[in-house]
């Protein structure tokens, strides 16, 4: 038997809230945090209230250099690291993967641009690194000690889920025994929500923010965007146990694909998003049948959900395992919303829940298992969906602990 | 300390205060910027920025920071002239009693301190209000 890898430790900054404690009420409770925008009135959005990242590294001059995003990733990396008790003995040679979306939000840093003139006096001297997309990776390991390989991924919506599964393949493999993997992406300035405003791709209908967010309804209509950021540790398996490290789970198969169809839809027939999934069942051999729990990507747009069915329909076999769609909790985390959901995956396999996905009154599919009311049930096996802008494709299959 | 000079200070204390993320920590005209503070050059940047914008001279980074001190030596030796001399034609906003300082101090790192920003800080105001705004040119 090869090498195999676990998640020994992970960190996590949500709408839902930031502890396993926090994450599990909320649930329990149906408690989440769409609201308006302030900006576009018209916007429902997700925000994480009263997050400050500086509660996470104490007094920190590069601080100044974090979009938003940003902010997430180092503040969720930290969190991990904290959780795990690695000293940064461990983590010098340990690998570093972040998965990170351009920063978009331009009006915070040039509020007024005329005639194509940005220059100001107080524009700060080092402001391009509020926009290079591995400024987090750079803090993250001057603040860890982490030296060894790394990768920055910027695949749109499956950037977080693929550099974790990156990192996986690289432990497996034997070019790292640990590594540090997740990433974190906020929409929610006025530069990111005209973004996907623009596009067409926000939920802007009359339903009100609590009822905006519906994945696989009838009536959906476009995603709420959210924020958040989350990181793990990873560790080839016999290295974790030798430490006595606790196991919250085992990545067994990872597959990413490309469509080469649109730059921003999805190809309709789910045909490269489908060998992603399979790819990931195939490693960790298992069947779609045989998993326990589908975590699907799930955007409540009317072209994302529509291809997921089908992909949801062809793999999942007899045993059609239950689906959640955990965007329906806290909105489209971009960038963030592999790490966010792996981790809130993490947390519902442990304690045995299974949230409803909210507002699903009519589904678009009577074939799929959709988790319509909270349910007790203990699963140990979860495939994680994500797909992304420009095509990107991604899934990351778990078990749980032995 | 003239009224001047002591607001000085205490602008640049407030600047570093915040480029730094320092809280609570002393800083006085003779706190080194890289030693004690542990500045790195790309905080001096910001630095030049906040002093630009809160003194309205213009701030040349390699000036106010001494940044090409080690490279002006070796110009000197070569040369043939003396290293007092030529530092204090390269920066006439310190006195020769702070070069000589200096040059004493080359072997335990980098030297600059708070009071040399200060000197040049007030050294560009002179030239401005003296009327010669281009202030130290290359």
């Amino acid at each position: 038997m090869g090498r195999r890898v676990v998640i020994t430790s992970f960190g996590i900054v949500s709408s839902l809230g930031s502890s396993e404690e926090v994450i599990l009420e909320s649930f329990r409770a149906g408690r989440t945090a769409f609201a308006l925008s302030t900006f576009y009135p018209e916007l429902p959005v997700c925000p994480v209230e009263g997050f400050n990242v500086r509660y996470y590294t104490g007094p920190c001059k590069e601080l100044r250099y974090l979009n938003r995003g940003a902010q997430f990733s180092v503040a969720s990396a930290l969190a991990a690291i904290k959780h795990s008790g690695l000293g940064k003995d461990c983590l010098a040679k340990a690998g570093l993967f972040v998965g990170a979306a351009p920063n978009l939000d331009i009006g915070g840093e040039f509020p007024e641009i005329h005639d194509g003139k940005m220059d100001r006096d107080d524009l700060q001297a080092l402001w391009i690194l509020r926009f290079l997309p591995n400024t987090a990776a750079s803090l993250i390991s001057r603040l860890t000690g982490i030296r060894g390989e790394n990768m920055t991924v910027c695949t749109a919506c499956a950037a977080t889920l693929q550099a974790i599964g990156e990192a996986f393949t690289r432990i497996k493999a034997g070019r790292l025994d640990l590594a540090l993997a997740g990433g974190g992406n906020s929409s929610l300035s006025p530069g990111g929500l005209l973004a996907y405003k623009k596009l067409g791709a926000l939920y802007s209908g009359e339903k009100g923010p609590a009822l905006a967010m519906r994945p696989f309804d009838s009536e959906r209509g476009g995603f709420v965007a959210g924020e958040g950021g989350g990181f793990f540790v990873l560790e080839e398996l016999e290295r974790a146990r030798e430490r006595g490290a606790h196991i919250y789970a085992e990545i067994c198969g990872y597959g990413c694909s490309l469509d080469a169809f649109g730059m921003v839809a999805p190809a309709p027939d789910g045909e490269s998003g489908r060998a992603a999934v399979l790819s990931a069942l195939g490693e960790a051999k298992i069947t779609g049948s045989e998993i326990g729990l589908i975590s699907s990507h799930g955007t409540s747009t009317i072209l994302n959900d529509e291809a997921e069915k089908l992909i949801i329909e062809s793999i999942q076999g007899a045993g059609r395992p239950p689906v959640i769609a955990l965007k329906s909790w806290t909105g489209h985390c971009a960038a963030a919303c592999g790490a966010v959901e792996l981790a809130l995956s993490i947390i519902l396999m442990k304690n045995s829940l299974l949230p409803e996905i909210r507002n699903l009154r009519e589904p678009c599919s009577n074939k799929i298992d959709f988790i319509r009311e909270p349910r007790t049930a203990s699963f140990s096996s979860i495939l994680i969906e994500n797909f992304g802008f420009g095509g990107q494709n991604c899934a990351l299959v778990l078990r749980g602990p032995e | 300390m003239n009224h001047q000079h002591s607001d000085a200070l205490e602008k640049i204390r407030a600047m570093l205060e915040e480029i730094l993320d320092l809280e609570g920590k002393e800083i006085s005209e003779g706190t080194y910027l890289y030693r004690d503070l542990g500045a790195e050059s790309m905080d001096l940047l910001e630095l030049a920025v906040a002093l630009n914008q809160g003194f309205g001279v213009k701030v040349q980074d390699e000036h106010v920071f001494l940044w090409r001190l080690r490279f002006y030596l070796v110009e000197a030796r070569k040369n043939g002239t003396d290293a007092l001399s030529h530092l204090a034609g390269k920066y006439p906003f310190l006195d020769s009693g702070r070069i000589a300082e200096i040059l004493d101090d080359l072997d335990e790192g980098p030297v600059l301190k708070v009071k040399d920003i200060i000197s040049y800080v007030e050294y560009q105001a002179g030239i401005i209000a003296g009327g010669r705004a281009d202030g130290l040119s290359g």
